[in-house]
């Protein structure tokens, strides 16, 4: 008899994707390697704009990038799927950087989209309240602040309390309605709203690990203890 | 962007403290990370250390005795910085700091009344090292006599809101809830000289919108006053001269980013706006030579550039000791243009990040002017008549106010006179529901984009939370599939690896992979970044090579690989050590279990060549591989349900020195879980940072209601070599703590 592990990360992205699925929420997967339309512009974030500058991009000799969001998958299923839309999409995205205790080129984030007719803010902000409380078990004391992203509008943010500060979860609005219309979709006749949260950051919380490179470190002296 | 408190009560009229300032600003969009300076609590005091030692219980923590003059007490201390004889901020308890109350607490087993503060705890800085240091202090003193000072907000601007770069541009979206503010008037004395006749502005490409120019003759250079350089340094702004400092003083209280050129080195006192032609050499204010390429924009006097647009003015038109006269600058420069030029040059300055964000053009004259009345202020001079304009600014568009869209998008019922008053306090103009677009807005250009505005001025609270519509449990796609393989290995005593999806030129040499085979990454910032990986077993050998502390590994990775053509999901499975199963027996039962042939997947074992390549000193290295879209379809599942463990995980942080492996097992009362009995041991030593049943069976000779029981235990020590004398010790804590809670009986 001889005990097998499951890495962290797929330990706690099944309890999130159980979550999901009891709302109803189908998994879908893109691709990890992406092109520029498909990362960016489809986003409304276009080259020359600033709001290129909030993640650091892997660029690929042949033009194509890495992701860097899951929300590369959006506009993929979009241009396939008719409304009602309802989906996660979970994996792994990247940041060029350098790595430290808590900074790392590779990490893992879940993106959510739900589009169908009259999709309003007030959905947006109970399906997250669903989610959060489910999360943490209703144990957590969160806050939603408007916040910008390119491929929503509005937009926000929502941090939670850890110890006595407050630390992003997630980011999350209502689909851009340039967003809609890449993907295919009618902006006056559907809305929707999309969320992403990157939860390594949740696995090393739970936990109490002290340093990100442990999760793609292959030390077994730290795998064999999950 | 660091704003200073005091700077923005210029304009936002407020008796609200610093902190429910910057909630404010938080509620409204723009976050503010941190709050510093300010008032500090009188319950923290200067003490003096008398004596640090360390903590029993935890290797990263000190006990400092301290005294505060009137009594001596001890308190826990993380920090490294501390030494015997130090003045240092001691917060007794009941003091409040920015987000939590000082209690008595109890750290690792030691009382610990009160804390020592870094700077961060004291909200004087970002630095959270070590304990502040304190000088020139008296034991016993409340810091606040030594430390006060005005308080700075540090916030994060989106992208979208160039208009808050500011502190005027901040103060007027924080007063928006209330009403629209103003700037104050200026009071501008001009000679009967005119502009116009001292300099003459030219455009000469379509990516200026606007340029203004301004004269300030028989300036004086010199040192900026006390008062000018502190506000300028507390935000984090260098100070100059005078004159300088006034352009970076208005750029930081406007958002319009200004620049001044010695008039005595603008040749014909032209200035003409264009974009370079052919490759030119120019050497900045920064002291840096640069090549500019064509289309940068650039200022030209009547031969030759002088600054970049709205990046950096050129050293050979620096305003200097010797100035006497100045041009001033106010310009609107495209946003596209400067950011392409500002990233071409590796060159982002306050100005670039300003104008790529897009400035205010209907406030660029009241810019130059305020700039041209401070200067004079600071450094004499007289200002000239009249501000010499070239190119207009552009018309301000409309939106249409899509009242009952705006409140179906919010899910909230707004009325309209609400909505208007909301964004006539924001500054836009409403008729005939079209709403004119203020100047410094630039992220309003349709009706969705003031759904936003809406929202936040109104508060988030309005909107009440509206569950979406129910739906069934979704159909199982591939992931569920992946995770019953991962169930099934595991199960069968696999570990589960995640590894990186890059290869170093050294991993492609060990591999022996051509990197023409492999996707090369064009920018890596780390070498280990350059290329990607074309399959999951480099890294499952390296994983190999890197766990000397276990003799037998059978490891597995799910993970994506990127082949020239495609970039796909595989499985591979690598085994080695003596009593380690081959990779080809694990597959065996894998493809009986899901109804396959072994023949899809890639099986061998790993030469010695190559092991050495791999620096495995391990034998018996095995290998399987295969791409999981070819064989996912054929597998077959009793069900796709998912398997969440709810296993209580205890983790303890990884020594970097050896850990070392001990056997025990037991005969225990049958009802009791292996899980059970690994929390208990767990509970029993905190050297023990892995514990693994590999042994569970009944035996008649044990006794009634009896079984066997064994583990391996991994014990380590966090600061040295875990020696064996240590281990026995920890072992014998073991065995008593099973036997006093279990009554578990050792078998020897």
């Amino acid at each position: 008899m001889k005990e097998g592990h499951l890495h962290p990360s797929t330990q706690f992205l099944r309890e999130l994707v159980q979550i999901f699925s009891e709302l109803g929420f189908e998994v879908y997967e893109s691709p990890e390697v992406d092109s520029e339309w498909y990362n960016f512009d489809a986003l409304n974030i276009p080259s020359n704009h600033p709001a290129r500058d909030v993640q650091d991009t892997f660029w690929l000799k042949d033009g194509r990038v890495l992701r860097t969001h899951t929300s590369n998958g959006q506009v993929r299923y979009g241009e396939t799927h008719k409304p009602p839309i309802k989906i996660i999409i979970p994996g792994r995205c990247y940041r060029n950087e350098a790595t430290d205790a808590t900074h790392e080129t590779t990490f893992n984030q879940l993106e959510g989209l739900y589009i169908d007719k009259k999709v309003t803010v007030a959905n947006l902000f109970a399906t997250l309240d669903q989610i959060i409380n489910k999360i943490y078990d209703g144990k957590v004391e969160y806050r939603i602040r408007p916040h910008h992203y390119s491929f929503v509008e509005p937009g926000y943010d929502v941090d939670i309390k850890v110890g006595s500060k407050w630390r992003e979860l997630l980011g999350s609005g209502m689909v851009h309605p340039t967003v809609l219309k890449n993907m295919g979709i009618n902006p006056d006749e559907y809305s929707g709203f999309a969320f992403g949260l990157g939860f390594d950051r949740m696995i090393l919380n739970k936990h109490d690990i002290e340093d990100i490179r442990l999760l793609l470190s292959g030390d077994l002296r730290f795998l064999r203890q999950f | 962007m660091k704003y200073l408190f005091s700077w923005l009560k210029e304009y936002y009229k407020t008796d609200e403290s610093p902190e429910e300032v910057a909630a404010k600003i938080t509620r409204l969009g723009t976050e503010v990370e941190s709050v510093n300076g300010g008032q500090i609590d009188d319950k923290i005091i200067v003490a003096k250390i008398l004596e640090v030692k360390p903590h029993p219980n935890a290797d990263r923590l000190q006990i400092a005795r301290i005294t505060t003059g009137k009594e001596e007490t001890e308190v826990v201390c993380g920090a490294p910085n501390i030494e015997v004889g130090q003045l240092v901020p001691y917060a007794q308890v009941g003091t409040k700091l920015a987000d939590f109350e000082v209690k008595e607490a109890e750290i690792r087993g030691v009382k610990s009344p009160g804390m020592l503060l870094s700077e961060r705890e004291l909200g004087l800085g970002d630095n959270h090292e070590g304990i502040k240091i304190l000088e020139n202090a008296e034991v016993g003193e409340k810091v606040s006599s030594l430390l006060n000072s005005d308080p700075v907000l540090e916030a994060e601007v989106t992208p979208n809101r160039g208009d808050v770069l500011s502190h005027f541009g901040l103060s007027r979206d924080l007063a928006a809830w209330e009403k629209l503010i103003e700037k104050p008037a200026l009071n501008l004395k001009e000679s009967n000289e005119k502009t116009s006749d001292f300099v003459s502005v030219e455009i000469k490409t379509d990516k200026c919108q606007l340029y203004l120019a301004r004269v300030i003759k028989g300036v004086k250079i010199g040192p900026s006053p006390d008062d000018l350089k502190a506000k300028l340094e507390a935000v984090g702004a260098k100070s100059i001269n005078n004159v300088v400092d006034a352009t970076n003083f208005v750029m930081l209280d406007l958002g319009h980013p200004l620049h001044a050129f010695d008039a005595g080195k603008i040749q014909d006192k032209k200035i003409i706006i264009s974009e370079i032609e052919q490759e030119t050499e120019v050497e900045t204010l920064d002291g840096v030579a640069r090549a500019l390429l064509p289309e940068v924009m650039v200022i030209c006097d009547a031969k030759r550039p002088v600054a970049i647009a709205g990046i950096m003015g050129l050293k050979n038109s620096e305003v200097d000791d010797e100035t006497t006269d100045i041009i001033l600058e106010a310009a609107v420069f495209e946003a596209k243009s400067i950011r392409k030029s500002a990233k071409e040059l590796s060159l982002q300055t306050e100005a670039s990040y300003r104008f790529e964000r897009g400035v205010d053009a209907a406030g660029t004259e009241y810019a130059i002017n305020k700039a041209a009345q401070m200067i004079q202020e600071v450094a004499g001079g007289v200002i000239l008549e009249g501000v010499v304009q070239a190119g207009e600014v552009e018309k301000p568009h409309k939106v249409k106010v899509e009242y009952e869209r705006i409140n179906d998008l919010a899910g909230v019922e707004y009325q309209k006179e609400e909505v208007d008053k909301i964004l006539t306090n924001l500054g836009f103009k409403i008729k005939d529901g079209l709403a004119e677009v203020p100047s410094w807005r630039h992220d309003i250009f349709a009706w969705e984009d003031l759904v936003e505005e809406v929202v936040r001025m109104s508060g988030l609270e309005r909107v009440k939370p509206v569950a979406i519509a129910k739906s069934t449990k979704p159909e199982p796609t591939d992931y569920f599939k992946k995770e019953k393989i991962k169930d099934y290995l595991a199960d069968s005593g696999l570990d589960e690896v995640v590894n990186y999806s890059f290869l170093s030129d050294e991993d492609t040499i060990a591999a022996k992979i051509d990197p023409k085979d492999l996707i090369e990454v064009a920018n890596p910032v780390q070498e280990e970044n350059r290329y990607l990986r074309n399959s999951l077993v480099p890294g499952l050998l390296k994983d190999i090579a890197k766990n000397p502390s276990f003799d037998d590994i059978e490891i597995f990775e799910i993970g994506n690989v990127f082949l020239k053509e495609k970039e796909q999901t595989n499985l591979a499975i690598v085994t080695s050590g003596k009593s380690a199963r081959k990779v080809g027996e694990i597959l065996k039962a894998f493809c009986e279990k899901f109804g396959i042939s072994e023949a899809d997947f890639k099986v061998y074992d790993i030469d010695r060549e190559e092991l050495k390549r791999f620096k495995i000193k391990k034998p018996n290295v095995s290998v399987a591989e295969v791409s999981l879209g070819e064989i996912l379809p054929k597998l077959k599942f009793e069900n796709l349900d998912l398997r969440v463990d709810e296993n209580e995980i205890r983790y303890r942080e990884v020594s970097k020195f050896p850990p070392v492996k001990r056997d025990l097992s037991f005969i225990i009362d049958e009802k009791i879980t292996l899980n059970e009995v690994k929390k208990e041991i767990l509970s029993a030593t905190k050297f023990a940072f892995l514990v693994e049943a590999f042994d569970e069976f009944k035996d008649k000779r044990f006794g009634e209601g009896k079984k066997n029981v064994a583990f391996h235990i991994w014990l380590q020590d966090l600061g040295k070599t875990m020696s064996d004398q240590t281990a026995d010790a920890e072992i014998s804590k073991i065995i008593s703590s099973l036997k006093e809670k279990f009554s578990a009986d050792l078998r020897s």
